[in-house]
């Protein structure tokens, strides 16, 4: 396997069960034990209620494209994308309530807001399994 | 309960309206650092100092009256020292008794305003300078470093920065309202027009709507035209207590009222990312001014990106939300137009200076309310309003939402 040349995730104490999940396949998003919102993207406290008691819940893994874009060029950063041209990327509102970006696998005439999607996961790395979407 | 609304809503509001003037302003030459057309390759001091230079000799003021007064220095994208106002200072000889810096993006110049405007009504100063420089065509490679959230959920999925954020409100809209291509490239070609009277803009070459339909997608469905290209450039403002703006000047432009909101629907999930936090914002502005919406006859809107400008027109109210397509149908948005909106050229075509690019905004509000504007002079100088945003959201629209309502002598 070539080396992975494009942008990873910082994986921190608070992150980690997040990124274990999916090594595993599984989507998790955080809950407030105290108020009950799901929020992604994972962050130390409840942006709702200001609770740090957070739990990690199993998602249904299932959603609707919010919104969407086709990338026709990279930007110098990311320049690894470029054999992927033209990808599209959506903003899956999950079921459970959340917003996330995610790679929607596509052909960009096929993409349509509000389609349904389920996740699916691929191992980029041996610690890193990055969540993407298809059509359910 | 702490009665912050009722704080800015009334004690703040029977007061303010008229106490703080523009007494002075100045932008410099821009350039998108073409050594090879030869253009000048300036770095952010030199713009810095361009920029001091000529507000003093606009407004006749030596350095040392601004000795022991305020200043606020925009932050840049780029590799900069953490510590960046100290330096700026330290350079231009400034010995500024309050110094504040903003890191609020595109909104950098409208917060510099904001804190300005407080620092000379609480009576704490009596003039504020406000600077803003900055040089991203001098970057080469990886450019500005961002936010936690993009590097760990954007980047690795493919997103592209703001160029696909923006795509995100783009696709939402034409969905969600039946936006066209045209009404986005009719932001993009009226500007133009405008742009093509301001002698400073970066790019006046006239524009027609077949180009802007004809310019490559980049991340669909936004165009080149639908972004604002950088340019290398600086400005400074002055602020000054009202009572003593006339000593700066005999065309002092009153700062009427000012309105910000930031995280707008903090603890949604999922919000609309069609809509702005500008409302509030607006709202605030028109309430501290005392100035009626119909009374706006300038709209200079935060332009980064076309459906930005779209969303503006909405959340500022001049038009009900997902009437913004009709709205552009029907009226001339152009400096000749019943709503004149980016008289100057905008972001889109003067050129965005990178994290000062929002000043051009507010400065071109003062040239056409002190009725400098020349050839793309607005007939009837009325009341301003300047829109500025900053910060995109994770799955959201803008996080920083900045109003300004500019008018009057």
């Amino acid at each position: 396997m070539s080396e992975y040349k494009r942008p990873l995730p910082q994986v921190t104490d608070y992150t980690k069960p997040f990124w274990e999940a999916a090594l595993r396949g599984e989507l998790v998003v955080q809950r407030c034990k105290s108020c009950g919102l799901f929020i992604w993207y994972p962050r130390p406290s409840c942006p709702r209620c200001g609770s740090i008691d957070l739990e990690w819940v199993k998602s249904k893994g299932l959603g609707t494209v919010y919104s969407y874009t086709v990338i026709r060029r990279v930007v110098a950063n990311s320049p690894d994308f470029q054999r992927d041209i033209p990808f599209v990327v959506a903003e899956v509102d999950l079921d459970e309530g959340v917003r996330l970006y995610a790679r929607l696998e596509v052909k960009p005439e096929e993409a349509r807001t509000g389609m349904r999607v389920r996740v699916e996961f691929e191992n980029v790395t041996p610690d890193i399994a990055l969540y993407r979407f298809k059509p359910s | 309960m702490l009665a912050t609304n009722k704080l800015s809503k009334n004690s703040v509001k029977a007061m303010f309206s008229g106490s703080v003037s523009v007494s002075g302003y100045a932008e410099t030459p821009l350039s998108r650092a073409r050594v090879d057309k030869g253009e000048k390759r300036l770095t952010i001091e030199e713009y810095y100092a361009h920029a001091l230079r000529k507000l003093l000799d606009n407004t006749g003021l030596r350095l040392e009256d601004l000795r022991g007064q305020g200043v606020g220095v925009t932050g840049s994208a780029y590799p900069r020292a953490e510590i960046w106002s100290a330096e700026v200072v330290q350079n231009l000889g400034l010995e500024p008794k309050f110094l504040a810096r903003a890191d609020h993006g595109g909104a950098n110049g409208a917060a510099l305003v904001v804190v300005g405007a407080l620092a000379i009504y609480s009576g704490y100063v009596d003039h504020f300078l406000v600077l803003g420089a900055d040089t991203p065509m001098n970057i080469a490679g990886e450019g500005a470093l961002t936010w936690r959230y993009e590097l760990d959920y954007l980047m690795p999925v493919g997103m592209m920065g703001p160029n696909s954020m923006a795509a995100m409100i783009m696709r939402r809209q034409m969905d969600q309202y039946g936006y066209k291509p045209e009404h986005y490239g009719s932001i993009s070609v009226s500007q133009r027009f405008n742009a093509g009277k301001n002698p400073n803009a970066y790019f006046k070459t006239p524009l027609k709507l077949e180009e802007y339909l004809q310019s490559p997608l980049i991340s669909d469905p936004l165009r080149m035209l639908d972004i604002c290209p950088f340019v290398n450039g600086g400005f400074a403002i002055l602020l000054s207590k009202t009572e003593l703006a006339r000593k700066v000047t005999d065309r002092p432009v009153k700062l009427l009222g000012f309105g910000e909101w930031h995280n707008q629907d903090a603890a949604k999930t999922s919000p609309d990312i069609t809509t702005t936090g500008l409302k509030p914002a607006v709202q605030q502005a028109l309430s501290l001014a005392g100035v009626k919406q119909r009374e706006i006859g300038l709209f200079n809107a935060y332009d980064d990106y076309t459906p930005v400008v779209l969303m503006q027109l909405e959340d500022a109210g001049f038009c009900e939300k997902g009437g913004a397509g009709k709205f552009l149908e029907e009226n001339d948005v152009t400096y000749r137009g019943a709503l004149p909106v980016n008289t100057g050229g905008g972001l889109l075509s003067y050129g965005q200076a990178g994290m000062a690019g929002g000043l051009h905004h507010i400065v071109e509000a003062v040239i056409q309310l002190r009725g400098e504007a020349g050839e793309r002079q607005v007939k009837t100088p009325a009341k301003a309003l300047v829109t500025a945003l900053g910060a995109l959201a994770h799955g959201g629209s803008f996080i920083n939402n900045y109003a300004l309502v500019l008018g009057g002598d």
